[in-house]
């Protein structure tokens, strides 16, 4: 294949160049000009239907839709001369003739296309003094609810479903002003990948029924973050008012997950919140669990651990970080770490290579194992010998027969909340979860990726690479090397090979895969 | 498969039957072999979409989704397709309609050559209560059209495939009766 041949214009005054081929939204992007667009998107098919995407180009009879149209050599295209702002705000007119202009009760209100543009360059005012068109609410199922009279007729959604999901249930149905977004009949939106719409629709048209009414976009701040659903890693991003998790969204990252985010992964966020949680460090006295500080508990711990072999089992849902000090105190109690994964059945985005809802349903199983861990998806228990101490870290004991665990004289339970049928632990350190502190997972490509911290743990709780370096430490492995989460990952890096090089701040935001890795499967 | 135009309308109530669906281009069907050599015209199979509606719509007097699900599955398109196609044209029927189809030119010539009035009459006379509403026996549907292209003759109505000119409130109770049942 030859080198590609590069374009040269200039847009809005910039000399940019791209390769031959590029549209000319496309170049402006790369050229730092946003130009207005509704039914172009990255992701999918260009369909130019929405005409917001208008463009004067020096020497074209008429205005261009910058996102069907190629760059030409030498073209001089202006985005926000008089007559292109013209057009457009021509545009905005006709697609708010039959809005309801609802934004005071519309969830999209915010973060809302629509609202942005005719705020930037619409009329402040319609001319339209007809009757409004009214169509119901329908339910389209799954989480989607659409709202038809907020539609704007982009087909984004249409086309998610065409061409990545691969499930055409969508089209457009009737035309004119009666055209609305319309499911083949007995089809609904509860494909696995479906609620990607969602996102996609660049208005209040589809919204989802898990956040309806419950915030205001401009209320959520908003953390980078990881999916936990899974061993694919998708890039999410936790948004919360309060304290509170209100819903989770993918983030664009074009290793792993793109644009999108699958339902289960979307929805699975509300024990995020659970309010039973362990908010204190507790020791065991006259067979009862009683709060504590921090460091009797510690002691406690460290007492129980004496000469004693630790029988490590940890959830796949920890971070490398909080695994890399479980291991520590493994090697420095001569014990043994196993984990379990839950599994459910593999869903695939066809439109997008090596992109799936995984049959592991845990975050962290290639960093488990990595980092030494046995999976003992059958038997978690099958290592433990009689005078063990049973180390629990992280809910790892959900779905498995506890009957065992009586064998371990000892139990020190490090959880967010305390495991049911368990023998009294010695000591319960409490933890903070996923979306309450700083770390990394490994996804099942090998790709370490960070996720940051969208909210405080309740109580006492500590981020678990703090609990766990101080637990290390105290069983005779010190971790004074590990006093943050960015410390933490260095040492890790520093004594694992696969991990070798990475650090914070060279993983970013869109991760780095280990050494060793295959690629792609 | 011998259903003749005028059969549908009974055979599809309004609001889901529960009658299996009979398909109307069956293996040997005299609708299939008119469909195959069709296709056989065109690069793809979905560019006979629109004429393999029409057949649908000639045996069985309108389109239901099932039958939308196998036009679909005939021509290698999705049922979400064909409901598009059907939904954007307007004389494709989505919902069984009386046996005669009466379609009254409401277009400027024929306003003011009194169409409203000879819409009246059409309602008045068939017992449909409403434009677009079939009469409670079945045999009517009236609904407005726009410009028929008979303008020279308003007010033109177009029953099934017929045209009639110059029609007058008038003449709308003999026009019916020579329509038989």
């Amino acid at each position: 294949m030859s080198a590609t041949k590069m374009v040269s214009l200039t847009i809005e005054g910039r000399a940019v160049s791209v390769p031959e081929g590029t549209t000319i939204l496309e170049a402006a992007k790369a050229a730092g000009v946003l130009v207005p667009h509704y039914c172009y998107h990255p992701g999918l098919p260009v369909a130019g239907v929405c005409r917001m995407c208008l463009v004067e180009v020096e020497k074209f009879p008429k205005l261009a839709p910058s996102c069907a149209t190629a760059v030409g050599e030498g073209q001089v295209v202006h985005v926000y001369s008089e007559k292109a702002l013209e057009a457009r705000k021509g545009v905005l007119e006709l697609l708010l003739i039959n809005h309801p202009l609802d934004c005071p009760i519309c969830d999209q209100a915010g973060e809302c296309e629509l609202q942005d543009y005719t705020f930037q360059e619409g009329r402040a005012d319609s001319r339209y003094r007809e009757p409004k068109r009214f169509n119901p609410v329908e339910d389209f199922g799954g989480d989607v609810l659409y709202v038809t009279n907020r539609c704007i007729l982009c087909t984004r959604c249409v086309r998610f479903m065409d061409d990545v999901h691969e499930a055409p249930v969508l089209c457009v149905s009737e035309r004119g002003d009666r055209a609305v977004i319309s499911k083949a009949a007995d089809a609904d939106l509860t494909q696995p990948w479906a609620a990607n719409v969602i996102d996609l629709c660049p208005v209040g048209a589809l919204v989802s029924k898990d956040f309806l009414n419950k915030a205001r976009a401009w209320e959520l701040d908003r953390t980078a973050s990881v999916c936990p659903g899974c061993s694919q890693g998708c890039n999410t991003v936790l948004e919360t008012r309060d304290n509170v998790v209100m819903r989770m969204k993918p983030r664009p990252n074009d290793a792993v997950n793109q644009f999108y985010l699958c339902d289960v992964g979307r929805l699975d966020y509300h024990w995020m919140n659970r309010a039973d949680r362990l908010e204190s460090p507790k020791i065991r006295l006259a067979d009862v669990l009683s709060p504590v500080d921090w460091e009797i508990a510690l002691g406690q711990a460290a007492e129980a651990l004496r000469g004693r072999r630790a029988y490590v089992v940890a959830s796949p849902q920890l971070s490398n970080e909080a695994l890399f000090l479980l291991k520590r105190l493994i090697g420095a109690t001569g014990g043994e770490g196993a984990f379990r994964c839950a599994t459910g059945p593999e869903a695939p985005l066809p439109g997008v290579d090596d992109l799936a809802l995984r049959a592991d349903r845990a975050p962290n199983v290639r960093g488990a194992e990595l980092l030494g861990f046995t999976r003992r998806d059958g038997d978690l228990l099958a290592g433990l010998k009689s005078g063990d101490v049973l180390v629990v870290a992280g809910d790892a004991l959900d779905g498995v027969d506890l009957r065992r665990a009586v064998d371990a004289a000892t139990v020190i339970v490090v959880g967010t909340v305390l495991p049911v049928g368990l023998p009294t632990p010695v000591a319960v350190l409490p933890i903070a979860n996923v979306a309450e502190e700083e770390g990394t997972f490994t996804n099942l490509r090998g790709r370490v990726q960070r996720f940051l911290q969208a909210k405080a743990a309740p109580g006492l709780a500590r981020p678990s690479w703090y609990a766990l370096a101080d637990l290390a430490t105290a069983a005779g492995a010190p971790s004074d090397d590990c006093a943050l989460p960015s410390r933490a990952f260095a040492a890790l890096a520093a004594a694992e090979p696969a991990f070798s090089g990475m650090s914070y701040d060279a993983l970013g935001l869109r991760g780095a895969v280990v050494a060793g890795a295959e690629v792609a499967r | 498969m011998s259903h003749g135009p005028s059969a549908p309308a009974h055979a599809h109530g309004h609001g889901g039957e529960a009658a299996p669906y009979v398909p109307v281009f069956t293996e040997g069907s005299a609708r299939r072999r008119e469909l195959d050599d069709l296709i056989s015209r065109y690069p793809s199979r979905r560019a006979a979409l629109l004429p393999a509606l029409w057949m649908v719509q000639q045996d069985r007097g309108w389109i239901s989704e099932d039958a939308m699900r196998e036009v679909g599955e005939q021509l290698d398109c999705t049922a979400a397709y064909v409901k598009g196609v059907v939904t954007f044209y307007t004389m494709y029927h989505q919902h069984p309609v009386g046996r005669h189809f009466i379609q009254v030119c409401t277009t400027s010539p024929c306003l003011c050559a009194g169409a409203d009035d000879v819409v009246k009459a059409f309602l008045e006379h068939t017992g449909c209560k409403e434009l677009g509403l079939t009469s409670p026996d079945g045999k009517y549907t009236v609904i407005e059209v726009e410009c028929l292209g008979a303008c020279g003759f308003a007010t033109p109505v177009q029953i099934n495939e017929d045209y009639v000119e110059c029609v007058t409130p008038e003449k709308v109770p003999g026009l019916l009766a020579a329509l038989g049942d």
